[in-house]
């Protein structure tokens, strides 16, 4: 009877919200409908009614820095046993697996303990262990059915259905046939509440894949790896979302358990729904199924505030590919006025042929492949790094790159920029944000990270109005304030050579 | 232990216990309902279309409004493609596109054309494929003039400035330099190469061939190609259909060309097959393998994209999936591809591996091909694949813009006028003897290339019924 009591005066206040003004094309406030459940759990609702489709978005205040040291990866791992079914979902008999399931996990971490002793681990009891390990999963899988939750998305005409864990914020998101959403509330809300992380073991080996995949065979990736290791030294925004190798080959399903224990905090939860929706019926859905997670206080553990940097850092890395560099410097991060400085900066020196970097080393100097830049990596939790990435192009050095690069940044300390270009670059942005209007998962993916990440979806409606406020004058100050030698952070990869003799050995 | 798996569950109990919020039975998993049982609203909906209009020099039109923002959008297809390079100039199409926009026009100089899209916050890109060239373009409608008039002077009177030429030359280079750096993408360049052995649609271009590619092939490819009755136009936005209409005949209607429409290109004539190796030593593998099959309009179509999405592009639970990466842990990535044209069809697969498992993800993949030509696919995996693609149809009408595209695009590949209507109905006609019947005629492991980029020392003992692989090196 509480609920529904509640129910009914929210229903009646957003009603007024809701039709109090007529609703200007592009002002996104005024069809924002925001929403609070008794538990605390935030609500956003946006209607758009061309196509019978809505975009449902999860997004949890947990990510990769909420990690315990030595656990890095957690955050990630999890997201992936989220897929893997609840107590209801994808099993045969939950009684027979949840023994099984402790068995399983029994014998897997004697098999951890003992390989993590390395040199010194007896081999014997290594493939014992393992034996045992393969056979009690092959006798779970008699028990369920794997893939229950894409299956029942993909079957009712999902797409796009996927998750993704950043530094800050992990993310659960699907796009659905509009009379869908009680399908995703079932089962979002359940897999929330009674998740069962099956195949764990196999599941870690995947993740291992994901990271040979993503880092150790790709240039990039292990080139910003190293990059953010040197850029934070004691801030977690260091760590790898991924993980460490060595945390993440012995990840247990305890550290998985807790960080999943984060996730049941309504308060650091916002859903976002986008598209052909009853605002009411929505809310009723999402209030049935949703509000059923208990109120609860978390505290975030404590994260070390990453202390000023004093002087240049470096890091060279070899690697069978080309040569390439980041450039970054520490800054404050939104909604911080300076962050939104930052912005413009970006397309000014970075967006379209005519901006500063791409006209000056890729068409004139023509010592550059291409050029990159990046206003707040990798997260905005916690004060970020401006970036600046590049490759050269061959025979130039990274020293002729970086001299470039440098020069034309002291270019815009000293000077400040024309009128004509700070339009430019302003008019780019509005287009920018004008097309991230155009399709309902953009809209709920932004508006649902906004309201999370600063408690207010406004940051993005009225992101226009503050980026027309900055002047040529703000750019100055805050790159003469940033970007100094003191907190830059230079990364490189070198081509390492080797003997590519193309002769096979494979024998029979 | 037992405590430990359950800990958070319980505390969140006890939490909602102490807060009085609701009675303990919520947390009986029974409350929660099956799927099955959910009762969903039906869900009317019509499939919008985009008008087709023709414009007297052959030119076609597609419009559709869509009043939500103040922007227009506009996409040309144009029948040409990195396929149709001469002998000798490969890299010739890819060049023609890309100095179109940067290389100034008639009117204008490069550095001014950069300059007056920059200000417009609007660039038009055009990027050449192997058998289309795709112009996308969208800016703010109080634009609509000047980007017109732009638009219209890159694909009719492009300048091809040499000193941007030459540019374009170096950056190619440039990118041919880097192209074993990202295995992923080294392995599906080097596979199409593999795939189509004599044929033009097999050819990329080399150092050598750049060095022989001069302003006046890129002045000659354009003319070839690039005339009215040889592309279409999708313009769809906050626009009337009026005003598009006399807008695309102002500043394309007086291109006057009597050039009909080039012909779709015949099929290539015979894939190679065998096992190729590309050596790289990184700690995992990159294995790739494929086959030609049905084309896109042929009655086979359906049935195949059905058995390509229970093989391996209908995700998770689709058979590659399930077997390399959930019970075997061999792979993030795994999973197969159909790219059906007009006049053949592609289908592949890959997994992407560490080395010490290359083999034995190549083997799960090709036993899961043996078996669905058995007949082996259920009742049930044809029913989830195909309740997934029907009730998935309506995002193919997610936005105005897509669909103006979309229907270009088929069209394009000169699909039946029906095609939307009648695809769900022969996507349920579909039967398991359909699937049967398909696989057995297309999947043939004697016909299928394979290719593995990856530590080739190290991948172990070739299996018995190997052949010696090939080893190759890419081509720079």
């Amino acid at each position: 009877m509480l609920t529904r009591n509640r129910f009914c005066l929210l229903l009646a206040l957003l009603t007024v919200l809701c039709f109090a003004d007529p609703v200007p094309a592009l002002d996104i406030e005024k069809k924002v409908i925001k929403a609070r459940l008794n538990n605390g759990l935030t609500v956003l609702m946006l209607e758009r009614k061309f196509s019978p489709t809505v975009s449902l978005y999860i997004r949890h205040r947990t990510g990769a820095v909420d990690e315990i040291k030595g656990q890095s990866g957690a955050a990630h791992f999890l997201e992936h046993m989220m897929f893997k079914g609840t107590t209801t979902l994808g099993t045969k008999n939950y009684e027979a697996e949840k023994k099984l399931m402790m068995q399983i996990e029994k014998i897997g971490q004697a098999l951890d303990n003992e390989r993590m002793k390395q040199n010194k681990a007896d081999q014997k009891l290594i493939e014992q262990l393992a034996a045992r390990l393969k056979q009690l999963q092959n006798e779970h899988r008699r028990y369920y059915i794997p893939n229950e939750i894409d299956r029942l998305y993909t079957e009712n005409g999902g797409l796009d259905m996927n998750a993704s864990t950043g530094q800050d914020v992990t993310t659960y998101f699907v796009s659905l046939p509009a009379n869908k959403i009680e399908l995703w509330a079932r089962i979002e809300a359940d897999r929330l509440l009674n998740p069962v992380f099956r195949e764990f073991y196999t599941e870690r080996d995947v993740i291992l894949e994901e990271r040979r995949q993503s880092v150790e065979t790709k240039p990039d990736g292990k080139l910003y790896e190293s990059f953010m290791r040197k850029a934070y030294a004691v801030h977690p925004y260091g760590v790898p979302i991924i993980g460490e190798p060595r945390d993440l080959t012995y990840m247990s399903p305890a550290a998985i358990r807790h960080i999943h224990h984060q996730y049941l905090s309504p308060e650091n939860m916002v859903i976002a729904a986008v598209g052909d929706i009853d605002v009411q019926n929505t809310l009723k859905l999402i209030d049935h199924y949703f509000g059923r997670i208990p109120k609860r206080h978390y505290l975030s553990p404590d994260i070390p505030a990453e202390p000023p940097q004093t002087e240049e850092r470096k890091v060279e890395i070899w690697f069978d590919a080309n040569p390439s560099m980041i450039i970054g410097y520490h800054k404050p991060t939104a909604p911080a006025p300076e962050d939104y400085t930052f912005d413009v900066l970006e397309t000014i020196l970075s967006k379209g042929r005519t901006s500063r970097l791409y006209s000056r080393l890729v068409l004139q100097m023509q010592i550059a492949d291409s050029i990159s830049v990046h206003n707040g990596i990798p997260a905005a939790r916690y004060p970020n790094l401006f970036v600046i990435t590049a490759h050269p192009r061959y025979p130039h050095t990274h020293h002729e790159l970086q001299t470039a690069i440098l020069r034309e940044l002291e270019n815009i300390k000293q000077h400040p920029v024309s009128d004509l270009e700070l339009n430019k670059a302003k008019k780019q942005l509005k287009m920018d944000y004008i097309r991230s209007l155009d399709s309902n998962s953009e809209l709920a993916s932004t508006l649902s990270y906004y309201e999370l990440l600063l408690g207010d979806y406004r940051y993005f409606s009225n992101y226009i109005l503050r980026i027309d406020k900055v002047t040529a004058v703000d750019i100055q100050k805050a790159a003469s304030k940033y970007l100094g030698a003191d907190n830059r952070t230079i990364a490189v990869l070198n081509k390492k050579i080797t003997a590519n003799t193309n002769s096979g050995t494979n024998e029979k | 232990m037992k405590n430990k798996i359950y800990s958070c569950i319980l505390s969140g109990l006890l939490i909602s216990l102490l807060h009085g919020l609701m009675t303990s039975g919520v947390f009986a998993a029974e409350t929660f309902i099956p799927p099955g049982k959910i009762k969903y609203p039906r869900l009317d909906f019509k499939l919008p279309r985009a008008e087709r209009i023709l414009l007297k020099n052959g030119m076609v039109l597609f419009y559709l409004q869509d009043r939500e923002l103040p922007v227009v959008s506009i996409s040309a297809l144009v029948r040409t493609g990195s396929m149709y390079d001469p002998p000798g100039k490969e890299g010739l199409a890819e060049l023609t596109a890309y100095v179109m926009r940067t290389g100034g026009t008639a009117k204008l100089d490069s550095g001014e054309i950069d300059e007056r899209f920059d200000l417009l916050a609007a660039s038009p890109s055009i990027s050449m494929s192997l058998d289309s060239a795709f112009v996308n373009f969208s800016f703010f409608k109080s634009d609509l003039d000047p980007c017109l008039d732009l638009l219209s002077q890159i694909l009719r009177e492009p300048a091809f400035e040499e000193t941007k030429l030459q540019l374009a030359l170096s950056l190619k280079k440039e990118e041919l330099r880097r192209i074993t750096d990202n295995p992923q993408k080294l392995a599906f360049r080097e596979f199409n190469r593999l795939l189509y052995p004599d044929d033009p649609r097999g050819r990329y271009f080399t150092t050598a061939s750049l060095q022989n590619i001069q302003r006046k092939d890129l002045m000659a490819f354009h003319r070839e190609y690039f005339y009215p009755a040889n592309m279409m136009i999708a313009i769809s936005g906050d626009i009337s259909k009026k005003e598009a209409v006399n807008k695309i005949r102002q500043y394309f209607g007086h291109w006057n060309d009597s050039r009909h429409a080039l012909d779709v290109p015949s099929p290539p004539k015979q894939t190679r097959h065998g096992i190729f190796f590309l050596r790289k030593e990184l700690p995992q593998s990159t294995v790739v393998s494929g086959e030609f099959t049905v084309s896109k309009v042929h009655p086979d179509y359906y049935a195949f994209s059905i058995l390509d999405f229970i093989i391996g592009s209908g995700g998770f639970p689709s058979r590659i999936f399930t077997a390399v990466r959930n019970n075997e842990g061999l792979a993030y990535s795994a999973g197969s591809f159909y790219r059906a044209r007009t006049h053949y069809g592609v289908f592949g697969t890959y997994a992407f591996t560490k080395t010490s498992s290359t083999f034995q993800s190549l083997h799960l993949i090709n036993d899961i091909l043996h078996d669905v030509t058995t007949g082996s696919i259920t009742e049930k995996e044809l029913d989830w694949a195909k309740k997934s693609m029907l009730n998935s149809f309506i995002f193919s009408f997610e936005q105005p813009g897509q669909i103006a595209v979309q229907q270009m695009t088929l069209t394009y590949d000169r699909l039946p006028d029906d095609y939307l209507m009648t695809y769900r109905k022969k996507i349920d006609a579909v039967t398991r003897n359909d699937l049967k019947r398909v696989a057995a005629k297309y999947l043939n492991e004697k016909k299928r290339l394979t290719l593995i980029v990856g530590d080739t020392d190290q991948f172990g003992k070739l299996p018995e019924n190997w052949e010696q692989p090939v080893l190759i090196s890419p081509q720079q």
